[in-house]
């Protein structure tokens, strides 16, 4: 019987990968080709004629060689979820992070709101129109991205609603924690102020980020079943 | 048998569909594919192991060494959480893919 991890090494030595990776490859091909040849031999096939038809296995060696290489390659270790999830939704985020610092900073004064009306009693609400009609860009570009990358209209609406999650997860958490603090700390202003908290960060932008972001995934979907 | 170009197509979702019964190893892999397809199906070291590869960077499939009774080390393939996600997708794709060349060519069932 041939030495398989010779034969498959010397086949495999100018491959382009880590000395470790390398070996994995030459390993599991080798280990693969043992039992094709072993399967020969048991059919009856002389020794000879086993080793013969286990490599009639690989036509090309230098063709088999370049698509392992291909497939193996680190540099785009990202799997579908990474694609079509979290990088739209972080590159998202972290786009609507810093249009708000900006407009926070250079911007026009924000809209505030009060539940009293006019009247600037707490609690308030603090709108920033100018990002509430950028989030309609980015909502849109979420969408985009995560569709490109073949995402699922769920993948999608949660790419494009991404940047209003950090905001839920803390209203998510802090409303009920309030409301039982509430009755110990303070004269019910915290679930009112909370309320306006989420109608400010969460409901508004969850909007505009939506007006952007669903009209771009109907259209794609449109493309897709016409296509 | 099946020509190679259509057979290439179909190579994915064999893969996916084997592995759905339980892990296996390479070698295992090709020889179902072939029992269960009575030949129609039949895949070479050249055809599976880079495919394998591309599906496990997808993270669609993982391998992980394992030593058999015998005292063999194999990599074993399984299905992750997402490749399982894949399989009823790519299913739908090709059923519906079949129906419409079934519509077209007016190929049946014999």
């Amino acid at each position: 019987m041939p030495d398989w991890e010779a034969l498959v090494g010397e086949q495999f030595a100018a491959i382009s990968l880590e000395p470790e990776e390398r070996n994995e490859v030459i390993a599991e091909l080798a280990g693969h080709l043992e039992e094709t040849f072993e399967q020969l031999c048991r059919q009856g096939f002389s020794e000879e004629a086993a080793v013969a038809r286990a490599l009639s296995e690989v036509k090309s060696w230098r063709s088999l060689r370049g698509q392992i290489q291909i497939a193996r390659k680190k540099e785009d270790g990202m799997t579908d979820r990474v694609k079509q999830v979290w990088l739209p939704g972080f590159l998202t985020l972290f786009l609507s992070m810093m249009l708000l610092m900006v407009i926070q900073f250079f911007g026009p004064k924000p809209v505030i709101v009060s539940t009293s009306g006019w009247r600037m009693t707490a609690p308030v609400a603090v709108i920033y129109v100018p990002w509430l009609l950028s989030l309609l860009l980015i909502g849109a570009m979420g969408a985009y991205l995560a569709g490109r990358a073949g995402a699922s209209p769920r993948a999608a609406l949660l790419s494009t609603v991404f940047p209003v999650l950090p905001y839920s997860v803390f209203f998510v958490i802090w409303i009920p924690v309030s409301l039982i603090l509430d009755d110990h700390i303070s004269h019910n202003t915290m679930p009112s102020a909370l309320l306006m908290g989420l109608v400010a960060w969460v409901v508004l932008p969850g909007v505009a980020l939506l007006a952007g972001g669903l009209p771009v995934q109907i259209v794609r979907s449109r493309h897709a079943a016409s296509a | 048998m099946i020509a190679p170009g259509i057979k290439r197509g179909t190579a994915e979702l064999a893969v996916l569909s084997v592995l759905e019964d339980g892990p296996l190893h390479g070698y295992e892999m090709a020889r179902r594919i072939e029992e269960q397809t009575l030949g129609s199906l039949r895949f070479t070291l050249a055809s599976l192991y880079p495919l394998l590869y591309r599906l496990e960077k997808r993270g669609w499939v993982r391998g992980a060494w394992e030593t058999s009774g015998t005292g063999r080390r194999r990599r074993c393939y399984r299905l992750t959480t997402e490749g399982k996600k894949k399989i009823a997708p790519i299913r739908r794709e090709w059923a519906e893919l079949f129906r419409a060349l079934k519509r077209l060519t007016k190929v049946s069932h014999a």
